[in-house]
């Protein structure tokens, strides 16, 4: 479905996708990255909205640069705003479903539902200007999907949303994933995507770092290194009590919190609740470094530059 | 896609009702009537009534009227409203990041152009129009058949003065989407006020030169000097070709340009990342 080959994008002397080479199948997959990390370049890329620098991209087979025909199976959903406040959401969706190629009653008609199906129903008569960030959010998901196109892009969808709405939403797209239509879903927070999808495309500095499903992402973490980080009003006894445990490659002490370094988190994770017990020892908080994808990103760079 | 024009001609049309725009609209038509009945007010104070009937002054008058009519509708009104309303056809999408939605439909940004050329030269007509004929009917020309010899000939002008203005405008507006007030404004000045009066073959490029033209063909004005000599080719800023030649140049023009403005978005960069335009 998306071949990309090679393709680097360069503004002037800044690297937007630096030698990105993909080939996805029809399906669902979760693009990952923290901001900056080149996402929205991509997605531009792979809308035809940009022109790689070097290297190709082909999309349904064909370079999706000023692609008509393309552009009637795809819906996408970009990051920003950008919507006219005057207009109503219903009145918006309307107009870019005429210009998808829709009669008039065809317009109204997809308008109508697909807003439905993002519960702007109630609100789709009223001025943009009016809407909160999520029914924003809402709104702009419905013009992506009101022509019901067979490949959905979504840049952050997520953003604004309360978990209510995000619950609602990542409801509209299970339903999507499950009529068999792919999906290309770019957020910086992994529980977002690991909600929708599992297949995963994690991207940082413009490169592809790693692509698989979840289990095998956390199968490429074994054995690197990972920070774990926890508050306590005895920081330098517990330190060396876990140096003693040679559970800790290092332990930094600054102010209340000890910063951990372990390449056997589980152990870490299992072991720590008795220990604490039997050291008598309080911790207020404790964060693991697993859950920060900015640490898995650092630990995936360090691995493409050969530094791991 | 004829389909997707319209639906952007109907879009731009009615999101084009607000107050601002309503108000820009109601001064473009006023501006010419206001123009012109000061100008009759001060000729008719001035002159005697004795005066103002004499062969002399009607013919003077006639040429003052065309040639201020000539100022103030093809080239003020149709200059300002295409600029207003062209001009930021593109960088208005762009800087509302709102491009992005258009651009992913089929010939999306292609109907959007073209869609918003036609939103704004239908929308310049009505005001030139009804200014331009409640001006003439304020100028008391001496009879009716001055009157609709000058409506009807500043009515061809205002029909290709609009197009042709808006196509060079979307034009600019494509090529220079950050600063294409600017550039367009710019343009204006340096061509159509200046170069168009410059007695030289380069003169022949401006919209103004085939303007001049016409009016003075098509109202039938002199162009005797002073000195007894036609004035034409003593200056060549008025134009000697035919009426035909001119009207077939601006017409061309103007398709011309806004195909020139498709190319050239067609193979334009805009994207919402945050590098934006290159």
């Amino acid at each position: 479905m998306i071949e990309l080959k090679n393709v680097t994008k360069l503004y002037g002397k800044v690297i937007g996708v630096n030698d990105f080479t993909l080939t996805l199948e029809a399906g669902a997959y979760g693009l990952l990255g923290p901001n900056g990390a080149g996402k929205s370049t991509l997605l531009n890329l792979i809308t035809g909205q940009l022109q790689p620098t070097l290297g190709s991209v082909r999309v349904l087979g064909r370079s999706p640069r000023n692609h008509a025909e393309l552009f009637r199976h795809l819906g996408y959903c970009p990051g920003g705003e950008g919507m006219y406040s005057e207009v109503s959401g219903y009145d918006w969706v309307c107009y870019l479903q005429r210009l998808q190629g829709m009669s008039a009653k065809q317009s109204r008609i997809a308008a109508t539902s697909s807003l439905e199906l993002v519960g702007m129903s109630s609100a789709m008569n009223r001025p943009i200007s009016s809407y909160s960030r999520g029914m924003r959010q809402r709104t702009k998901l419905a013009q992506a999907i009101a022509h019901n196109p067979d490949f959905l892009i979504l840049d952050e969808p997520f953003n604004g949303l309360d978990p209510i709405g995000r619950h609602e939403l990542t409801t509209v797209l299970l339903d999507w994933i499950g009529l068999g239509k792919s999906l290309l879903f770019a957020s910086h927070l992994l529980h977002e995507i690991e909600s929708i999808t599992q297949s995963f495309l994690l991207i940082c500095g413009g490169r592809l770092l790693a692509s698989g499903t979840a289990e095998e992402v956390h199968t490429m973490m074994v054995g690197l290194p990972n920070e774990v980080a926890i508050r306590t009003e005895s920081p330098y006894e517990l330190a060396s009590r876990l140096m003693q445990e040679h559970v800790a490659e290092s332990v930094t002490v600054k102010g209340e919190i000890v910063t951990i370094s372990t390449r056997n988190p589980a152990v870490l994770y299992e072991k720590l609740p008795a220990w604490l017990q039997d050291w008598g020892l309080a911790v207020s908080e404790m964060r693991s470094a697993d859950e920060s994808l900015q640490a898995l990103f650092n630990s995936l760079m360090k691995m493409h530059r050969g530094e791991l | 896609m004829i389909g997707s024009v319209l639906a952007v001609f109907c879009f731009e049309w009615k999101r084009s009702f607000t107050w601002p725009r309503m108000m820009w609209w109601l001064v473009l038509m006023c501006f010419p009537i206001f123009i012109m009945g000061l100008v009759r007010y001060n000729a008719l104070n001035a002159i005697s009534a004795s005066d103002r009937s004499q062969e002399a002054f009607l013919t003077g008058w006639l040429v003052l009227c065309a040639w201020l009519l000539f100022a103030l509708i093809p080239m003020l009104v149709a200059m300002l409203g295409t600029l207003l309303w062209t001009t930021p056809a593109i960088s208005a999408e762009l800087e509302r990041k709102s491009w992005i939605y258009l651009a992913v439909r089929p010939h999306g940004s292609l109907s959007v152009v073209i869609g918003k050329y036609l939103t704004a030269v239908t929308w310049v007509f009505p005001p030139a129009i009804l200014g331009l004929t409640i001006a003439v009917l304020l100028a008391g020309l001496s009879t009716w058949t001055e009157v609709g010899r000058v409506w009807w000939t500043m009515l061809r002008l205002v029909l290709l003065s609009v197009p042709a203005y808006g196509a060079i405008y979307l034009l600019i507006g494509v090529l220079l989407p950050r600063r294409a007030m600017t550039f367009a404004v710019a343009y204006t000045l340096i061509f159509e006020l200046v170069i168009s009066f410059v007695p030289a073959v380069i003169n022949k490029l401006t919209v103004q030169y085939r303007l001049r033209s016409l009016l003075v063909e098509w109202c039938e004005l002199s162009l005797i000097g002073p000195n007894g000599r036609p004035l034409s080719t003593s200056l060549t800023v008025i134009g000697t070709e035919p009426a035909w030649q001119h009207v077939l140049i601006l017409m061309a023009m103007s398709i011309g340009l806004v195909g020139l403005s498709v190319v050239v978005l067609k193979s334009r960069e805009f994207s919402s990342s945050a590098e934006s335009e290159t």
